[in-house]
C-alpha cells in the first residue's frame, strides 16, 4: 500500500514536471491579471481606498450603504437598466440571429454578401457606431429618426430630444445593442444550422411538411443547445454594457440611462470613489453569477451540452 | 527543467520591463523628467522647438521627456498613474482638477519650497488661486483663458441691422427677436457652457468663500437668471445645441448664428475674412461675465526627482517661456506680461485679457465632478423635463451644500 502511494506521488510529481511548462505561465498570468485584481477589488469594496498612498482602511458596508441610499437613485436606475437591456435586447438578438441565419442558409446565391452585411456591425468600432447613432438620434430635423417621424410620415408633432429623455435614450441604447450583436448570433446559428443532418429535411419533405413546420419541428429543436449558448452569452453581456452608454448619453438625464459598468467607471475615474466603484463591480459580478446559476438550473444547460 | 526556469525568468523580465516606472537617473547623474501635457500641435511645436532647447541649454544635466497625451482620456490616465506610480514627474493639468488631485495626495505642495513666497506675487491672483487647496499651493499657473464673444459681423449687419458689435445684450436681444432663427448658441448644460450666461443674467453660485449655496444658488436673482435663459430660448434667440439639436457653434457662426462664447483656441485669424471677430461679452443690466479656464503645472508626489521637477516647474512659469508660448495663443499668467505690448497690441489676446477682468472661476473644490453633476442635473431637469425652476434650484442648493461641507 505504502509502495503504491509512493509510486502514485512520484508519478504525480512527474506529471507536474511535464505539464508545468505549459500550465505555469498561464497560471501566473491569470493570478496576476485576474485573481489578484478580483481579490483586491473585493477588499476595496469594503474599504476607503486612497489611491496614491495605497492606504486601505476597512469601512464595512459603508460603500454599499452610500450607493443604495443616494438621493438621485443612480445605482437603482443603473441596476434596473441592466435588467431592462437584457429583457429587451436578448429576445431580438436570439430570434433575429436565428431567423436571419435560417434565411441566409437557405439562399441559393449571395449568402456571403448577407453574412458580411450582418457581421459588419459586430466588427465596427463602438466609437464610430456611437457617432452614427448620435447623428441618427439628433434632437432636430438633422437627425434621421426625427426627420422620418416628424417631417416624413408625420407621426410625431414635434422633434424629440431623444438622447436627453429617459426612455427614448434607453431605446437608442437598446437599438444599438440589438443592431451590433445580431450579426454575432446569426453567425453562431449559421454554424449550427450547417450541422443539422439534411436527411431530416428530406424525410419531412417526403411527409409533405411545410416550410414553417420544418422550421418549427426540425430546425428549432436542433438549435436548442445553440440557443442556450447565445442566451447565456447575451444575458451575461447585458451586464457588461458600457461603451454605448458612455458614448451616447453618459448616463443623462440625471443618471436615468446609467448602467452598472458606466457607474463603476464614473465613480472611480470621475469621483475618485474607488470603494463605491468596487462595490458596484462586486454587485455586478454577484448578479452575473446568480443569473448564470439560475439559467444553468432552469435550462439544464449542462445536460443540453452533453446531449 | 532548466528550460522551464529560463522561460519563467524571461517572462518575469519581460513583465517587469513593461511596468518599469518613474524618472530615469543615469550613472553620470543625468536626470530625465517625464512631462505630460495635452498641448495642440501649434503649442507643442513651440514647446519642442523653442522652450525645451532653452531649458536644455541652461540645464544640460536634466533632460525632459515630453509626452503629449490624448486630451479626452487625460484625466483617466492621471488617475491610473496615481495607482500604478507610472506617472509623470511634472504635468500640465486643468485648473479644475488641481484640488481633486491634491486631495488624493497626488501632487506636491509647491508652497513648501522657499522660493514660492517670492514667486507667487508675480502671478495673476485668479489663476494662482486655482492651485490653492487647504492652505497650500499644489502647482503654479501655466496659462489662462476665458470665454469672449465670437461675433459674425456680417450677420449682425445684414440680418440684425447692427453695424457695430453691441455693447449690451439688451440691444442684441431686441434685434435678434425679430429674426426667424437662433442668434446665440451654447453647446450643452455643462458648467463651462452655461456659467457665463448664468452669471451674466445675475445668477450667483455660492457665497464669496465658496462654503454655502443655499440662499445664493436658489436666490431670486439666480432663479431669474435661469428664467431669462428659458425666455430667450422660448423666443428663439438662444439655442442649446444638445437640447435643440441645432448646428454646432463653430459651424453655425459662419452662416447662422450671430454670436457664441468661446476660448482663445477659436481660430479668429482664419475667419477674419468672413467677418468673424472677437469681442467683449456684451453687458446685461450693466454687468459682463465670463468663466475662467486654463491650466496649471504641477509636480507629482510620486516623482523621484522633486528638486529637478520644481526647477522645471519654475522654468515653465518664467517670463521667457510664457513669452514664447504666447506665440501659440497660450495666454500668460504673469502680471508683467498682461500689460506688455505683445499682449495689448494683439487684437485677439487683448480682448481676452480685458474679459478676464470680469471672468469668474468655478467653485474651487476637490469635488468639482460632483458639483458639475449637480449643476447639469439641475439644468437638464429644467430645460429638458420642464421642471419648476425654483424647486430644482432649491434641491440643487441642498446638494451643493452637502458637497461643499465635505
Amino acid at each position: 500500500m505504502v509502495y503504491r502511494m509512493k509510486n502514485y506521488s512520484r508519478r504525480d510529481l512527474n506529471g507536474w514536471r511535464y505539464c508545468s511548462p505549459f500550465v505555469l505561465p498561464g497560471l501566473i498570468l491569470i493570478s496576476v491579471f485576474v485573481l489578484f485584481p478580483m481579490i483586491f477589488t473585493l477588499r476595496i469594496a469594503f474599504s476607503n481606498y486612497q489611491i496614491v498612498q495605497g492606504n486601505i482602511s476597512f469601512v464595512g458596508f459603508e460603500n454599499f450603504k452610500a450607493i443604495f441610499t443616494e438621493s438621485n437613485r443612480e445605482f437603482w436606475y443603473a441596476y434596473r437598466n441592466n435588467f431592462l437591456y437584457a429583457i429587451v435586447t436578448v429576445p431580438f438578438i436570439v430570434f433575429g440571429g436565428m431567423i436571419f441565419s435560417y434565411l441566409i442558409n437557405n439562399l441559393k446565391r449571395g449568402g456571403s454578401i448577407f453574412k458580411v452585411g450582418f457581421y459588419l456591425p459586430v466588427i465596427t468600432s463602438w466609437v464610430i457606431v456611437s457617432l452614427v447613432f448620435k447623428y441618427m438620434f439628433n434632437n432636430s430635423s438633422r437627425g434621421l429618426i426625427n426627420y422620418f417621424l416628424v417631417d416624413l410620415i408625420h407621426v410625431l408633432p414635434d422633434y424629440v430630444p431623444w438622447l436627453l429623455r429617459e426612455w427614448p435614450a434607453n431605446a437608442a441604447i437598446w437599438l444599438m445593442g440589438i443592431w451590433k450583436n445580431t450579426g454575432w448570433s446569426m453567425l453562431i446559428y449559421l454554424a449550427a444550422l450547417q450541422s443539422i443532418d439534411n436527411i431530416l429535411y428530406e424525410a419531412a419533405d417526403l411527409d409533405g411538411a411545410s416550410t414553417w413546420q420544418k422550421f418549427r419541428l426540425i430546425t428549432m429543436p436542433s438549435l436548442k443547445p445553440t440557443t442556450f449558448f447565445v442566451l447565456v452569452n447575451m444575458i451575461i453581456g447585458s451586464f457588461n454594457v458600457f461603451l454605448q452608454v458612455m458614448l451616447l448619453t453618459s448616463g443623462a438625464p440625471n443618471g436615468k440611462t446609467s448602467v452598472l459598468q458606466y457607474m463603476l467607471y464614473d465613480r472611480a475615474f470621475g469621483k475618485f470613489q474607488f470603494g463605491q466603484a468596487s462595490a458596484v463591480g462586486l454587485i455586478s459580478s454577484i448578479t452575473i453569477v446568480v443569473l448564470t446559476l439560475f439559467m444553468n438550473k432552469t435550462f439544464k444547460l449542462d445536460n443540453q451540452e452533453v446531449n | 527543467m532548466k528550460k522551464v526556469i529560463v522561460f519563467l525568468s524571461i517572462s518575469i523580465i519581460a513583465i517587469s520591463s513593461v511596468f518599469a516606472t518613474g524618472a530615469v537617473e543615469k550613472d553620470n547623474g543625468e536626470v530625465t523628467l517625464r512631462f505630460w501635457y495635452t498641448y495642440g500641435e501649434g503649442e507643442e511645436a513651440v514647446l519642442l522647438d523653442e522652450v525645451i532647447p532653452m531649458w536644455e541649454e541652461a540645464n544640460p544635466d536634466i533632460k525632459i521627456d515630453c509626452i503629449r497625451q490624448d486630451g479626452s482620456q487625460y484625466h483617466q490616465m492621471i488617475v491610473t498613474s496615481f495607482g500604478t506610480g507610472n506617472g509623470p514627474d511634472v504635468a500640465r493639468i486643468e485648473i479644475t482638477k488641481t484640488a481633486a488631485y491634491a486631495n488624493q495626495g497626488g501632487l506636491t505642495a509647491v508652497s513648501n519650497y522657499p522660493e514660492f513666497d517670492s514667486l507667487k506675487d508675480n502671478f495673476l491672483e485668479g489663476p494662482l488661486s486655482t492651485n490653492s487647496f487647504r492652505g497650500a499651493y499644489y502647482g503654479l499657473p501655466l496659462d489662462t483663458n476665458c470665454k469672449v464673444a465670437v461675433v459674425n459681423t456680417k450677420i449682425l449687419k445684414d440680418e440684425l441691422n447692427l453695424y457695430d458689435v453691441p455693447t449690451t445684450m439688451e440691444e442684441f436681444f431686441e434685434k435678434a427677436k425679430y429674426r426667424d432663427t437662433y442668434s446665440l448658441n451654447v453647446s450643452g448644460f455643462g458648467d463651462w457652457d452655461l456659467y457665463p450666461y448664468f452669471w451674466l443674467f445675475g445668477g450667483v453660485l455660492t457665497n464669496d468663500g465658496f462654503t454655502k449655496a443655499r440662499g445664493y444658488f436658489n436666490s431670486p436673482k439666480s432663479v431669474d437668471s435661469v428664467k431669462t435663459m428659458i425666455k430667450l430660448h422660448d423666443e428663439g434667440i438662444f439655442t442649446i445645441r444638445d437640447l435643440d439639436g441645432s448646428v454646432d457653434a463653430w459651424d453655425g457662426i459662419e452662416s447662422e448664428y450671430a454670436m457664441f462664447f468661446e476660448g482663445p483656441w477659436y481660430n479668429f485669424s482664419a475667419k477674419a475674412e468672413i467677418g468673424i471677430v472677437p469681442a467683449l461679452i456684451p453687458t446685461f443690466e450693466g454687468r459682463s461675465a465670463s468663466v475662467v479656464g486654463g491650466e496649471n503645472i504641477a509636480i507629482f508626489s510620486t516623482s523621484k526627482h522633486q528638486e529637478a521637477a520644481w526647477k522645471f516647474t519654475q522654468f515653465m512659469a518664467s517670463y521667457e517661456v510664457q513669452n514664447a508660448m504666447l506665440k501659440s495663443g497660450q495666454l500668460p499668467v504673469l502680471k508683467d506680461m498682461v500689460t506688455s505690448p505683445a499682449v495689448l497690441e494683439n487684437p485677439i489676446w487683448s480682448v481676452y485679457m480685458e474679459q478676464l477682468e470680469t471672468a469668474k472661476a468655478r467653485i474651487p473644490s476637490p469635488y468639482t465632478g460632483d458639483i458639475e453633476t449637480v449643476w447639469k442635473n439641475c439644468m437638464t431637469s429644467i430645460f429638458v423635463e420642464g421642471a419648476d425652476v425654483q424647486d430644482q434650484m432649491d434641491k440643487a442648493a441642498l446638494e451643493l451644500d452637502a458637497i461643499l461641507s465635505k
